[in-house]
């Protein structure tokens, strides 16, 4: 190794140590706390120190390394060529693997309360994922807002549900109908935007409707939430230990022993079915004029334009079409937590949803599996640090649009092939 | 005049100060290729927006005969000049979708009669019959493009792969999907070296030929338009100096001049 | 009348905090053409480093003048460091990606940024008592007394002050001038000989400088800060910047005063539980009916 070379990254490294202190020193190394409600500093030099140091020895590794890496180029190591490839050839097995595995799931020796609620939820993101692909994977609109149909639907499910008393069966598709309208009342006026201001009036949008839950007391209870919503039932047959008078439950119907297993059995197969709709729905409808037309608008609008493709309601189906699903995922949410308030539709979940589908490769329906057990995986390990798993989260976002921009699965398969027609 | 295409009419398009157009009037016939030539910013592809509806003109008319009716091109927002009016564009900066197959790019290109096909895609969801015919048939018309600008065997690879002779052709062919009235072309030699620029002109003939398809055509290698346009209009500063065939064309004064300046 | 007068004295104040983000803004859509997300919570750092720096000065017995000459300079001096390094881990490697890449890695940032200061600073609100008391009243013999505090003179003329400078800056440096070439055209600029580099990170620099003081004066105006004001000010300050015609810097200016003046009025008048759709409302509709703004220039889609 050359001393130029060396002396170089010795400075660099330094540099870098000086900036550190200067980003971590004020922040990290001056804590304010509040003693007798006024803000005393609590000095925390030996973090910062330690952090600091983490950046200079960091940068000074990351200076060899690239410069080895510089010596020896062209060897071809991409881990992510080799998963391309492997779930290119091998995708439909892979696939179908994935399906059995998540109907027997629950029936797997480990598969405890806890293994299920996290199941149920990652089956959520999934689902959130695969509706909000076809927004942003296919028609490519940066929608920052998604969780407000999540919300609509959730709400209007809620609503629907307790006020009329009405069953899941009827509430969902409603609810979802509902999120979909609402998606063309929004789209409506936003849809001719560029690409970033797109982006941000949906995150306006997203704002405003969760203002409004948050105020709107007489139909929302605001703050307090929505409470006592419906749990569903196995088509008529609640999940219930001890039922009204002459109400047959899961249970006595089946003559099983009672088990709160039961029920979140239920609304994990629920969940299930939902997020498969959705992915065989995508996977149908991108091969369909409207989805080609989605996908050619991403590419080039002007050219769709030249060829009399109507932009406005191309876009307009996709935004309802995704606000649908979003929709339905709400309608699910609601009837599982019994409980819903404006503080679980924060534009957070927005921000999660899109890391998703961005990480999992834009219109890729694998891809978003993979992403969000990641994802999530990820937001779930570090449970019991509540901001420093947020710190990794917003990092991840970054690193993958850094080093791999177009996400986990980059490949795209033409949506009809001229082989098969000979 | 009816055996006229295209009736350009007194067009005028402003932008701030700018006139880009000043007051233009022409005609372009049936199965036609008129070629609209002038020096770099004389206002052609500017007058190619207005006519497709990507800007609007601030005075003057357009009609296009279709039909043996009179159709105001001015009434027409952008897509639905293609989608209503059938006219057909291709650009200076070649538009394809890049990242989808050519075979993709041909049928995006019959969205329209596809979409009704597939009733909105609710018979496309069910995987209709009668859809699946239609979109049989859009694969068969892509195909006999395909194969007269020699890409059928390269249908399933991505257009933005496709070397660029190969774009420029297909950019046209992808318009001529849309069964156009009238194909607009703007500089569709650019960057073709002769043999491509070669093909190029027996493609246009074709179209004129056999699709009885009005072309109207801007470029600047001359070997394309003198060797195939039937007519021929010159403008210079958004004016028109000149009107007429290819040869008479050659031979004018001021077309000479707007080219290389008056001797002083 | 008198309430109105109010109304329009806290409307100017809150006015000139959102222009001063707003210019961050405008600048780098005007270099880079991106949403800088991660600009409102660069303010709310340079809200942090100001109230450190004040309590630590309250323990000294330094004049009131010199701790808020150094506050300022120490707000804005930390956070450019922050502008410039966000600039430089997030936003410089996705030059030639993809056009939402840097909005999704800006979001990315945004995120780090927020829980970073709620993990190192605690997530609860922090309260800083009055820097500057006083001022002045008037009409207080009517049923409603105006007051015009010292506070609220010290914001706007630090406000004017700095923009005065900005604009010699920008017109007058030589930096200056390579920046606004780097907004017209970027590789010729390159070619020129001009490290477009080094002034792109300038712009992140003087964005950020001015978002640190915005975020000064909005800890001594509230006395409130928490983690996540950067969010909802940056959403207004980016509308003040569309308002004023992004890439505009005196219409960034523009902007920020009337959406103070529009928030103010609206809670004044209309309703304050709804006061932050009345930005998100105005953002909507400008971006929809009036993308260009007052002083942008028109956006020609370029065939």
């Amino acid at each position: 190794m050359n001393k130029n070379f060396f002396q170089s990254s010795i400075k660099d490294s330094l540099f870098t140590g000086l900036i550190a202190l200067a980003l971590f020193g004020p922040i990290v190394g001056l804590r304010t706390v509040a003693v007798n409600e006024a803000l005393v500093v609590q000095p925390k030099w030996l973090v910062v120190g330690l952090i600091v140091l983490a950046c200079t020895i960091g940068r000074f590794l990351i200076n060899i390394y690239t410069f080895k890496k510089e010596q020896r180029r062209g060897e071809p190591s991409s881990i992510s060529k080799i998963i391309t490839n492997f779930l290119d050839t091998k995708g439909a097995q892979i696939a179908l693997g994935a399906v059995i595995f998540s109907v027997i799931f629950p029936f797997m020796p480990f598969a405890d309360r806890y293994w299920m609620d996290i199941a149920i939820m990652m089956m959520t993101y999934i689902m959130l994922g695969w509706g909000l692909n076809i927004v942003i994977g296919l028609a490519g609109l940066l929608d920052l807002g998604y969780v407000a149909f999540y919300a609509v639907g959730a709400y209007s499910y809620a609503l629907f549900a307790i006020h009329f008393g009405w069953s899941f069966w009827i509430c969902l598709p409603l609810a979802g109908l509902f999120a979909g309208l609402f998606g063309i009342l929004l789209g409506f006026p936003v849809l001719r935007l560029r690409g970033d201001y797109l982006a941000i009036v949906t995150l306006a949008f997203g704002e405003m409707i969760r203002i409004l839950l948050l105020n709107w007391y007489d139909l929302t209870k605001g703050p307090d939430g929505l409470t006592g919503i419906p749990r569903p039932s196995f088509f008529g047959l609640p999940f219930k230990r001890y039922p009204d008078e002459g109400v047959e439950t899961f249970h006595t119907f089946f003559g099983l022993e009672y088990s709160p297993m039961q029920r979140i059995i239920f609304l994990y197969y629920l969940i299930l079915i939902l997020a498969l709709i959705t992915n065989f729905f995508t996977i149908k409808i991108r091969k369909l004029p409207v989805g080609r037309a989605w996908e050619a608008l991403r590419e080039d609008e002007i050219a769709c334009k030249s060829l009399g493709v109507n932009p406005r309601n191309t876009k307009l189906t996709a935004f309802a079409v995704g606000a649908m699903f979003g929709g339905f995922a709400g309608s699910f949410f609601a009837t599982r937590q019994a409980f819903i308030s404006p503080e679980s539709f924060t534009f957070i979940e927005s921000a999660i949803i899109v890391a998703i589908v961005v990480l999992g490769g834009m219109g890729s329906q694998t891809g978003v599996v993979l992403s969000t057990i990641f994802l999530i995986g990820l937001i779930e390990v570090f449970r019991d640090f509540e901001s420093y798993r947020m710190i990794a989260f917003g990092g991840a976002m970054v690193l993958i649009m850094v080093f791999r921009p177009k996400g986990i699965l980059a490949t795209r398969k033409p949506t009809i092939t001229m082989r098969k027609e000979k | 005049m009816r055996d006229n295409l295209l009736d350009v009419e007194n067009l005028s398009m402003r932008f701030g100060g700018l006139l880009a157009i000043d007051d233009l009037s022409f005609s372009a016939k049936k199965d036609n290729i008129t070629s609209i030539i002038g020096p770099n910013g004389a206002g052609k592809t500017t007058v190619f927006n207005c006519l497709t509806g990507f800007y609007k003109a601030t005075s003057g008319s357009m009609f296009l005969n279709k039909d043996n009716k009179k159709l105001d091109l001015k009434k027409f927002s952008d897509f639905k000049v293609a989608q209503k009016a059938g006219v057909a564009r291709t650009f200076q900066n070649i538009r394809l979708f890049p990242q989808m197959s050519v075979l993709e790019n041909m049928m995006v290109a019959q969205h329209n009669k596809l979409m009704i096909a597939s009733g909105f895609s609710i018979l496309g969801l069910l995987n209709a019959p009668s859809f699946l015919k239609k979109e049989k048939e859009a694969v068969e018309i892509s195909k006999y493009w395909l194969d007269i600008i020699n890409l059928t065997n390269r249908a399933d690879d991505n257009a933005g792969d496709l070397p660029y002779g190969d774009q420029r052709k297909l950019e046209i062919v992808r318009a001529m999907c849309i069964n156009p009235h009238l194909l607009c072309l703007d500089e569709p030699a650019a960057g073709l070296n002769a043999k491509e620029s070669a093909e190029l002109n027996k493609l246009l003939l074709f179209i004129k030929n056999e699709k009885k398809t009005g072309i109207l055509l801007i470029e600047h290698d001359m070997s394309v338009v003198m060797g195939i346009s039937d007519h021929v209009v010159v403008l210079n500063y958004g004016k028109k100096i000149f009107e007429g065939t290819a040869k008479e064309t050659k031979n004018s004064p001021e077309v000479i001049e707007a080219y290389l300046g008056t001797e002083d | 009348m008198e309430y109105f007068l109010q109304q329009l004295i806290n409307g100017l104040t809150l006015g000139s905090v959102y222009g001063l983000i707003a210019i961050g803004y405008t600048m780098v859509y005007g270099i880079i053409g991106m949403i800088n997300f991660a600009h409102g919570d660069i303010f709310m750092v340079g809200a942090f480093v100001a109230l450190i720096s004040f309590i630590l000065f309250a323990l000294t017995s330094i004049a009131l003048p010199i701790v808020l000459l150094l506050t300022l300079l120490i707000a804005m001096v930390f956070t450019a460091c922050y502008g410039w390094t966000v600039e430089k881990l997030a936003y410089k490697p996705l030059r030639k990606s993809f056009r939402l890449a840097p909005l999704i890695s800006a979001l990315g940032m945004s995120i780090v940024l927020q829980n970073y200061v709620q993990a190192a600073q605690g997530a609860r609100i922090k309260t800083l008592q009055p820097v500057i008391q006083g001022g002045f009243n008037f009409f207080e013999d009517s049923n409603f007394t105006v007051t015009l505090s010292y506070l609220q003179i010290f914001i706007v003329i630090v406000t004017i002050v700095l923009m005065a400078i900005f604009t010699l800056f920008i017109t007058r440096t030589a930096l200056g001038r390579a920046q606004r070439a780097c907004e017209q055209d970027r590789t010729m600029t390159a070619l020129m000989g001009i490290n477009v580099d080094r002034t792109i990170s300038m712009t992140f620099i003087i964005g950020s400088s001015l978002a640190s003081v915005a975020g000064m004066m909005f800890v001594m105006y509230y006395g409130v800060i928490d983690f996540y004001i950067g969010f909802l000010a940056g959403i207004k300050a980016f509308t003040a910047a569309v308002l004023g015609g992004i890439g505009s810097i005196p219409g960034a200016m523009l902007g920020g005063l009337l959406i103070g003046l529009i928030e103010t009025f609206w809670s004044g008048y209309i309703s304050i539980e709804y006061k932050d759709i009345a930005a998100f409302s105005t953002l909507v509709i400008v971006l929809i009916f009036f993308p260009t703004g007052f002083l942008g220039k028109p956006d020609i889609e370029k065939v």
